[in-house]
């Protein structure tokens, strides 16, 4: 059968796919973890793969991006060598809601076409991917209206939306017509199954309490004139420079190297860690010279970071609002509260 | 695909001891094609590698002319450094680079120009000193003034005894603290700023050291005249990776390791997080 561009989906159609691409080979997707609690994991049995939740622990960044990977094996003199690890080996990653496509279409914006020079394993891994993004619902934490990501389809092959008992599925790339071809029965979807699909968007919009209270385009400039703000100094008091808000963000990408020996100390890999602008010897340098001593030092540069600087760059925040990083916080720090502040700062200095 | 993480292989040739605390290695890369390709400019900087210690970021200390090796000066003072001292003539190690930008030189031709150094902060500023001096006749003079903490910290001993002799050249030391048999001037290295007489209206001025003394030298300099275009430092940060993706070296919206680590002072106090 040839896939249609918009095809209906049993619900069994989904589990018949999620078998197909688990024996095709890795598979990630988001499994249930706690009582609302949900990991993006390699998952063995396609069956435990949860087709609804609300977010993630880990962002699915972790399938081209790794917590921690080897990139270089060497051994050490005499005779020392070095080659490059790469991981090219195509996989499945199911279920990626709109916010963490739009994060991944940063990503692949940062570690990508950037600068002249690419990052080689976050490439081979991202190629080597095909993406089948979910539509959801919001909760509390989220807020992707106020930055734009929540109709987000780039990045994705293949889209599902749930429709009555079924899912429709939109094909965007060749990946995921091949994902679809052959394997499941849908059938053309309906105008009125389109249209109930389509309705989902503003059924979010009207779902989320939690916003930015500034349209994207005045935020790097709201932000500048608040350097010194006091916000940034109440919100250290509070920060325990843990660096949970980093891990957990879909859009973060800092990392740390290190050399681990094999037993036989002649020979080891070089690795990659995420690792935390939070972190107090993040900009820490021999002398000793710490370049952000200061916890407010830091905390300003993660709001700096992502609504002034990568935005001005990009054209957009590096945050795609999923509201990770605040209910994760140990010290109850709303990424948007801060931001908000700030923001109400800077209008009342302006007025 | 070209691997920009993947180390070319490079062997100790020489290990010269500077200081208690300091060395200088001559790297030759292994593969004479890489050697070939390798060109660099002073201000550049490389990944070394040691291999199972890790991997940190270092200027190259020597200029390019007439070499097919070069040295890196290094101060022991963390693990891959720690190890580094360790090893001897023959030891293999591993290079990525060059990396980041470089000092002006064609475009200073003509002026006075002015090297401030504090410590380890000659180690980058030797390059640019050697292929100034080099073509000394297209520069108006050439003056070069160091300071450490010590005599005993001083590096580069025998160069700067040549450099003070050497005609059309300007060589002035100072020490934080003297020690018996030390005759020479006693302070920071902007006390010997006073000593200097030069059109600052046609002089540029490469400055580096610990960023307490770029702090205050870059004052100084302001204050005798140089315009914030006319001062040249080189900015050290945790570069990591090299080619900025890995963010350590940040600061404000730019990278040390591709934007710099060669920044003049007006580049540098457009920078958010640079702190006068």
């Amino acid at each position: 059968m040839t896939a249609r561009r918009r095809a209906m989906l049993g619900e069994a159609d989904v589990w018949a796919l999620l078998e197909r691409a688990g024996k095709r080979g890795p598979l990630m997707a988001p499994v249930k973890r706690g009582r609302n609690s949900f990991a993006f994991e390699w998952v063995e049995d396609p069956g435990a793969v949860a087709l609804r939740y609300v977010r993630t622990v880990l962002p699915p960044k972790r399938a081209m991006f790794p917590e921690r990977e080897a990139f270089l094996r060497f051994r050490r003199p005499p005779g020392a060598g070095a080659e490059a690890v790469v991981s090219e080996e195509p996989y499945v990653l199911f279920g990626v809601h709109p916010c963490d496509l739009a994060a991944i279409n940063q990503l692949d914006w940062a570690m990508g076409r950037r600068h002249e020079v690419v990052d080689p394993n976050y490439v081979a891994r991202r190629g080597a991917a095909t993406i089948v993004g979910m539509e959801c619902l919001p909760d509390e934490y989220c807020f992707c209206p106020s930055v734009g990501t929540c109709d987000t389809r780039e990045g994705a092959d293949l889209f599902l939306t749930p429709v009555g008992s079924g899912y429709l599925a939109e094909v965007l790339t060749g990946k995921g017509r091949e994902l679809l071809d052959g394997r499941v029965s849908g059938r053309e979807a309906s105008s009125e199954e389109v249209g109930e699909a389509e309705a989902w968007s503003e059924t979010k919009r009207r779902m989320t309490s939690c916003q930015v209270d500034a349209e994207m385009g005045e935020l790097a400039d709201l932000l500048d004139s608040r350097y010194e703000s006091q916000v940034w100094e109440e919100t250290a008091l509070r920060c325990y420079s843990c660096g949970t808000c980093t891990i957990v963000c879909p859009t973060c990408f800092c990392y740390d190297v290190e050399d681990r020996l094999d037993l036989t100390l002649m020979s080891g890999t070089r690795e990659r860690e995420y690792d935390s602008c939070q972190y107090p010897d993040f900009a820490l340098v021999a002398g000793p010279h710490n370049f952000r001593e200061e916890r407010s030092d830091r905390v300003r540069h993660r709001w700096f970071r992502k609504f002034v600087r990568l935005l001005r760059e990009y054209g957009k925040p590096f945050c795609v609002g999923c509201g990770r990083c605040t209910q994760s916080c140990t010290a109850g720090i709303g990424l948007t509260s801060v931001l908000n502040a700030v923001i109400a700062e800077a209008r009342e200095s302006a007025a | 695909m070209n691997n920009p993480y993947l180390p070319k292989l490079a062997t100790i040739q020489k290990v010269k001891v500077e200081t208690y605390d300091t060395t200088t290695f001559t790297l030759r890369l292994d593969d004479s094609g890489e050697r070939k390709a390798f060109e660099y400019r002073p201000g550049q900087f490389v990944e070394l590698s040691v291999f199972g210690a890790g991997e940190a970021p270092f200027c190259i200390s020597s200029s390019a002319h007439g070499r097919d090796d070069f040295d890196l000066s290094v101060r022991k003072v963390g693990r891959v450094t720690g190890v580094l001292h360790e090893m001897g003539e023959g030891g293999q190690v591993g290079i990525r680079g060059p990396l980041g930008n470089c000092f002006p030189f064609e475009e200073v031709k003509g002026k006075h120009i002015l090297f401030v150094g504090g410590g380890i902060g000659l180690f980058p500023l030797r390059p640019q000193i050697q292929d100034v001096y080099r073509e000394r006749a297209q520069f108006a003079s050439v003056t070069v003034l160091y300071g450490a903490r010590t005599p005993e910290d001083l590096v580069y001993q025998d160069e700067l005894e040549q450099w003070q002799q050497q005609e059309g050249m300007t060589c002035l030391l100072t020490v934080d603290t003297a020690a018996d048999g030390w005759s020479g001037n006693v302070g920071v290295v902007g006390s010997l700023l006073p000593k200097v007489s030069i059109d600052v209206s046609n002089a540029v001025a490469f400055v580096c050291g610990p960023p307490i003394m770029i702090r205050f030298v870059v004052q100084d300099l302001s204050g005798m005249g140089f315009g914030d275009d006319a001062i040249i430092t080189t900015l050290e940060r945790h570069m990591r990776c090299g080619i900025g993706k890995c963010n350590h070296c940040m600061i404000g919206d730019k990278w040390v390791c591709k934007d710099g680590p060669v920044f003049s002072y007006r580049e540098m106090r457009a920078m958010a997080e640079f702190e006068e």
